[in-house]
């Protein structure tokens, strides 16, 4: 009886379960984000209250946070489906590997971006220490956001595994290299705005008290 | 041991194709209402804790700032929304096919659906109350910085409704078998 067990009907257990920790995480990193950076920004606010609206830079990129972790879980969720294509326990742990790699790089970001993001706004009247602080979170969180991006992409591209032959044949999809290269846009495209969005408020002149 | 390739290798599967599919089902209804609700409770009592010291001085927020305790009340309303969708999916199978693979799946389903719902609404819940108590204290000092911290406040909210899309899509895939035996 053990030995023709093979468990594979519980494998949708570690797919949702991989899916539901992707959304979780990724919304406990976007809603510490948003919380820690909307009190600096509020704190801030009664001091300078013309410089909220440009500080709400960080709220929106915890926000963002949230959607990644949205996509992948719909991504996730909408593969399990054993009718249509046999779901093994491989497919099952590579979902919640996948999940996980996603939540978890989205709470890191998230936390990430509420600390310095409180920090940065906060310190907002000195300029230069302003800037320095937001590019480099605009830094770290796309290096984050692209590393789970990247793993998540690879992981969820795993689809062919032979099990019963001797040659294990992974076959790593080919939009793999299409996603590389519109990530190395998107950052670019990130870095220009933010530069000049940056440059921008380092222009702001204070008020004669 | 013997040919096949996973078969020692399952032991959580041994454990877990024991459990009835409806034990994991109940718990992620429970598990989305409950722990909704408790993100909700949260939330309020950090904004109204802040809301009421603030109005000692500055009677003139109460009235508006009742918006975020309204914004975490939504949020219990998401996981009642999700537990009522929920519970309609449940079905019974015949006993002979309770242990079916199709109806573990539905099972499983469920459960993660509760739960995605249940801790998206806990963490926005908690996100909204502490931005709203800062709203509150910022609006007792400047009152022109109300709508801007609301601003925030309101892409706070936005993560309780990821929970409640992805646990109705998630729901959606919680297919029992048929009665037909």
């Amino acid at each position: 009886m053990s030995s023709t067990f093979s468990g594979d009907e519980t494998a949708p257990f570690f797919g949702f379960l991989g899916a539901a920790a992707a959304l979780v995480f990724s919304c406990m990193g976007a809603a510490y984000g948003t919380a820690k950076s909307g009190v600096g920004v509020a704190s801030m606010g009664v001091m300078r209250p013309e410089l909220v609206m440009k500080s709400i830079v960080p709220v929106v990129m915890a926000g963002v946070l949230g959607i990644y972790g949205l996509i992948i879980a719909v991504i996730i969720s909408t593969g399990i489906n054993p009718k249509a294509k046999s779901y093994y326990l491989f497919d099952g742990y590579a979902h919640l590997s996948s999940g996980l790699a996603c939540g978890l790089a989205g709470l890191s970001a998230g936390m990430a971006i509420g600390i310095v993001g409180d920090a940065g706004v906060r310190y907002g009247l000195l300029p230069v220490l302003s800037l320095f602080l937001l590019i480099w979170l605009v830094a770290m969180v796309d290096t984050v956001i692209g590393l789970l991006q990247v793993k998540c992409s690879l992981l969820l591209c795993c689809k062919e595994i032979h099990l019963h032959s001797n040659l294990k044949v992974i076959k790593i999809a080919g939009p793999l290299q299409q996603r590389l290269l519109s990530q190395f846009t998107k950052h670019l495209l990130e870095f220009n705005i933010f530069f000049s969005y940056c440059f921008r408020m380092n222009c702001v002149e204070p008020e004669p008290q | 041991m013997s040919g096949s390739t996973v078969g020692d290798a399952a032991t959580w599967s041994h454990a877990l194709v024991k459990i009835s599919p409806y034990t994991f089902s109940a718990i992620g209804i429970a598990v989305a209402i409950g722990v909704s609700v408790l993100g909700a409770a949260w939330g309020i009592y950090i904004t109204g804790s802040s809301l009421i010291g603030a109005a000692i001085k500055a009677p003139r927020i109460t009235s508006k700032n009742l918006i975020s305790v309204i914004f975490c009340e939504a949020v219990a309303i998401y996981g009642v929304i999700v537990a009522i969708i929920l519970q309609t999916k449940l079905e019974s199978v015949p006993a002979s096919k309770i242990y079916a693979a199709e109806s573990l799946r539905a099972g499983y389903a469920i459960f993660a659906s509760g739960i995605i719902a249940g801790f998206a609404n806990l963490v926005c819940g908690l996100c909204v109350g502490i931005i709203g108590s800062s709203c509150a204290l910022s609006d007792a000092q400047n009152s022109s910085l109300f709508v801007k911290i609301l601003v925030i406040e309101i892409f706070g909210s936005a993560l309780g409704l990821f929970g409640v899309i992805v646990g109705i899509i998630m729901s959606a895939q919680a297919s029992w078998p048929s009665k037909a035996v």
